[in-house]
């Protein structure tokens, strides 16, 4: 399991190897499963979530338990959808009934599917699916709906993307496409997810009153997956990256792929950072929404991943080449933090929008925009979290102190008191030691008025006779 | 600025030639076409701040007060806007040369303009006031600041001053501007640009992470008319202070570097210089400056002032005024630079942003 390099790696970085150890041994998850109580269908549920997802699963199975059969059955849902949708070996006329009925199917008792091509990788989970179909009915009927509502706009949306791919063009040109693209494969996901906390009572109302917020927690972090599979995904030969703003640096979309293209190609990958970062505000007022700690864990995770990703993705040409990912260690240190409260999470984004705002470079045609939305994260969580009040500042100016200043004031006296006493304490035990050890050297006959005759005529030599002595013995 | 069924009859603007004022009468002789608008300076409107025709100009000191009163007999203004006030150039700011001049301009003119104000029955006067009332107190860092900020005891006066007079018969008001940018600016940009000449680029003080406000001029002038309509008619505004910027903090090294960048010059490489020593190299250059009687870029104050953190909230002016930036401060930046380029008759390098035409 420890192989070799990794064990070299770590030596080089002892932090990361320390943020690793911190999450496995000091993180308690805020609820548990309770394998004990789960019957078949459920168990099988779970075992499909770790099988189709590696992030979220662990996520989800920390949820309270009002939400984790909820919550997983409405991810599993959306990724058979998604199953059906990435099959091309699915003909429309076939594909489009499917995605719309969808919702339909999660009513039918022992609904499934068998027709994906066999290398579809989470082809399993449709041939089994009346197992989803099982628990889905047995969910409260408000948390029903919500799946059912989300799931039949999604199957919609995915088939007239479809429909649009296979009789038109469904590359994605302006932005506002971008946008919305995002929005059907992610925000959608985050409405109803804040439709289930809020029905829950986990979440303040407000989050479905402002729709943006909710809108923009998906559209985060789909976009940073852009961002970061860039190159994957022109292998695969799928392009997210809107028109509108690849045109602007280069003329064609391969370009951005060829070494000679990459001052470009990086001019590029900062617009469409940029473009995300436009988000991350939404995303903090968002998480202040939330009432439970483990939907709020649940929540955090992935955002500050995604702005982490975002800063690793931001001004790298690696990007363009493999699929970077941010270290273990790192991932660990940012689940720890987002495990906690707002204000650490806080610290996280502007940690790494200085971080994003360093490598920020004149040179870059969207140098100022990208400043800006560096200190517009910095300002929003300034007016969230002011690092100073005016009623401090007014005491400062008057030259009196505020009482948190006070206090510590008087907890550093307190510390200065103890230091002196252990620094007396010292004194005292060496005073006594070596009166003891003169002591005993006057016992046996040291001749310190000698001693201190010489001293005091300037001879800090030993006395050259005794040198001889010592040579003869 | 949606609102524009107030009518404002009679405004008289002090320092009206001037880079705030100009730009201040320029947007409201396009807001308000009905309105008689005065300008009392020392000098007459040049080629710099160019104001609109139809205005009319009488040469008033304002630090005497019957200069002041011949002309507010003469206009009998309903709102006056008191921009007259010396910034002291960059080098100066912080020097002790100017220092009795400033005070007598900025206060004994405050003063006048107030006292005829009153006399001439005017409804309202707004004063033009800066973010330094609040931030010049340098000792330490204002993240986001608010209008409840405490004001140093030492700036306290100017400001004070014009808002203890809000009374029901004349509405008073005052805006806080932070550093402004823009057509005509010749202290900022200017001095910044100057950088590249002295090599100087390439420098960066403290952590270059300082988020400051920069406001381009025309939105100052903005938030003027909005602040004038609001005496004129709800006077809201009354006896209040309003923090006015882009709204869009961004650190100070990075609007050095927008602006170089508009000059097509890039620093080839960075030196970070802790802030102490050049705060001690500063210290030297004031005791030189002194001794030899000349200015320079660098003092103690300067250095503070590329290495402080200020920005303010711009709630309470949009809530209360309902002033919001019209011109963003990229664009800020580019037009301010073209028209520098323009007044020194140099050409800017073409920008990489285009598409390539290939």
């Amino acid at each position: 399991m420890v192989s070799p390099l990794s064990i070299i790696y770590y030596t080089f970085h002892p932090n990361e190897l320390r943020n690793i150890l911190q999450w496995k041994v000091w993180h308690n998850p805020v609820h548990e499963r309770n394998v004990a109580n789960e019957t078949e269908t459920q168990k099988t549920c779970f075992k499909f979530l770790d099988l189709t997802s590696r992030s979220f699963s662990a996520v989800i199975k920390e949820l309270h338990p009002e939400l984790l059969l909820p919550v997983c059955i409405f991810y599993l849902t959306l990724r058979g959808l998604d199953t059906i949708e990435d099959d091309t070996s699915i003909p429309l006329e076939t594909k489009e009934p499917l995605l719309r009925n969808f919702k339909d199917f999660l009513e039918q008792d022992g609904w499934n599917f068998t027709g994906n091509r066999p290398e579809e990788k989470d082809r399993e989970l449709l041939v089994q699916f009346h197992n989803v179909v099982t628990e889905f009915k047995n969910m409260k009927p408000a948390y029903q709906a919500i799946v059912k509502d989300i799931t039949d706009k999604m199957g919609n949306g995915m088939a007239d993307y479809c429909r649009k791919a296979a009789l038109d063009d469904a590359s994605v040109k302006t932005t506002v496409e971008y946008d919305l693209y995002c929005y059907y494969v992610a925000g959608l996901v985050g409405e109803g997810l804040t439709r289930l906390f809020v029905e829950a009572e986990f979440g303040n109302p407000a989050l479905l009153k402002r729709s943006q917020l909710h809108k923009s927690m998906g559209l985060f972090l789909q976009k940073t997956n852009i961002i970061r599979d860039v190159r994957e995904d022109n292998d695969d030969q799928r392009r997210f990256w809107p028109k509108e703003i690849w045109s602007k640096h280069v003329n064609d979309f391969d370009d951005l792929f060829k070494p000679e293209h990459r001052e470009a190609a990086l001019n590029c990958s900062s617009e469409m950072v940029l473009n995300a970062l436009e988000h991350s505000e939404d995303c903090l007022f968002y998480l202040a929404g939330l009432r439970e700690q483990s939907v709020f864990n649940f929540c955090a995770i992935p955002q500050s991943m995604a702005i982490a990703t975002l800063e690793l993705c931001f001004r790298n040409p690696a990007i363009f080449e493999r699929n970077v990912k941010i270290t273990k260690g790192d991932a660990c240190e940012l689940m720890s933090k987002s495990t906690q409260n707002l204000r650490i999470v806080c610290d996280v984004f502007r940690r790494y929008a200085r971080k994003i705002h360093a490598k920020n470079t004149p040179k870059d045609p969207n140098f100022l925009k990208i400043s800006m939305a560096c200190g517009r994260i910095e300002k929003f969580i300034e007016t969230i979290f002011p690092s100073q009040s005016a009623q401090d500042a007014k005491l400062l100016v008057k030259g009196e102190m505020s009482e948190a200043d006070k206090k510590k004031a008087q907890e550093e006296a307190e510390t200065r008191q103890d230091l002196y006493f252990m620094m007396c304490l010292m004194g005292v035990i060496v005073l006594v030691i070596s009166s003891i050890m003169f002591g005993v050297a006057w016992y046996f006959g040291a001749r310190f008025d000698l001693a201190f005759k010489e001293l005091l005529n300037g001879n800090f030599q030993k006395p050259a006779h005794l040198g001889e002595v010592r040579d003869e013995l | 600025m949606s609102v524009n069924k107030v009518l404002l009859k009679k405004v008289l603007i002090s320092g009206g030639t001037g880079f705030v004022g100009a730009a201040t009468v320029r947007a409201l002789a396009e807001a308000h076409p009905e309105c008689a608008i005065t300008i009392i300076d020392l000098q007459p409107p040049g080629t710099t701040h160019v104001v609109p025709g139809g205005i009319s100009f009488l040469q008033v000191d304002v630090t005497s007060l019957n200069e002041v009163r011949r002309a507010f007999e003469q206009v009998k203004p309903d709102l006056v806007i008191h921009t007259a006030g010396i910034v002291p150039p960059l080098s100066e700011r912080f020097g002790r040369r100017l220092e009795r001049h400033t005070w007598r301009v900025n206060v004994q003119g405050t003063r006048n303009m107030l006292d005829a104000a009153k006399e001439a029955n005017a409804e309202g006067f707004i004063y033009t006031s800066s973010c330094c009332v609040v931030v010049d107190c340098l000792g330490f860092p204002y993240h986001n600041i608010d209008e409840r900020w405490p004001i140093p005891a030492s700036s306290l006066i100017y400001e004070a001053m014009v808002l203890q007079e809000s009374s029901s018969t004349m509405a008073t008001c005052s805006l806080r501007p932070s550093v402004l940018c823009g057509p005509g600016d010749y202290q900022l940009v200017p001095s910044i640009h100057a950088c590249i000449a002295k090599y100087e680029t390439p420098f960066v003080i403290g952590n270059g992470t300082n988020l400051w406000d920069v406001t381009y001029v025309t939105n100052v002038a903005d938030a003027h008319v909005l602040a004038a309509q609001n005496l004129m008619s709800s006077k809201t505004a009354a006896g209040e202070a309003f923090f006015i910027q882009n709204n869009e903090p961004i650190t100070f090294r990075d609007f050095c570097l927008a602006i170089w960048a508009h000059f097509g010059h890039t620093p080839p490489f960075e030196v970070h210089i802790p802030m102490f020593l050049l705060y001690l190299v500063g210290w030297l250059c004031e005791w030189l400056t002194w001794f030899f009687g000349t200015t320079t870029t660098l003092s103690r104050g300067s250095v503070r002032d590329a290495c402080s953190i200020r920005y303010a909230s711009g709630e309470k002016a949009r809530r209360i005024l309902g002033y919001q930036a019209r011109v963003g401060i990229d664009e800020g930046i580019r037009l301010s630079c073209e028209d520098y380029a323009r007044r020194m008759g140099v050409e800017l390098p073409p920008k990489a942003t285009r598409p390539k035409e290939e």
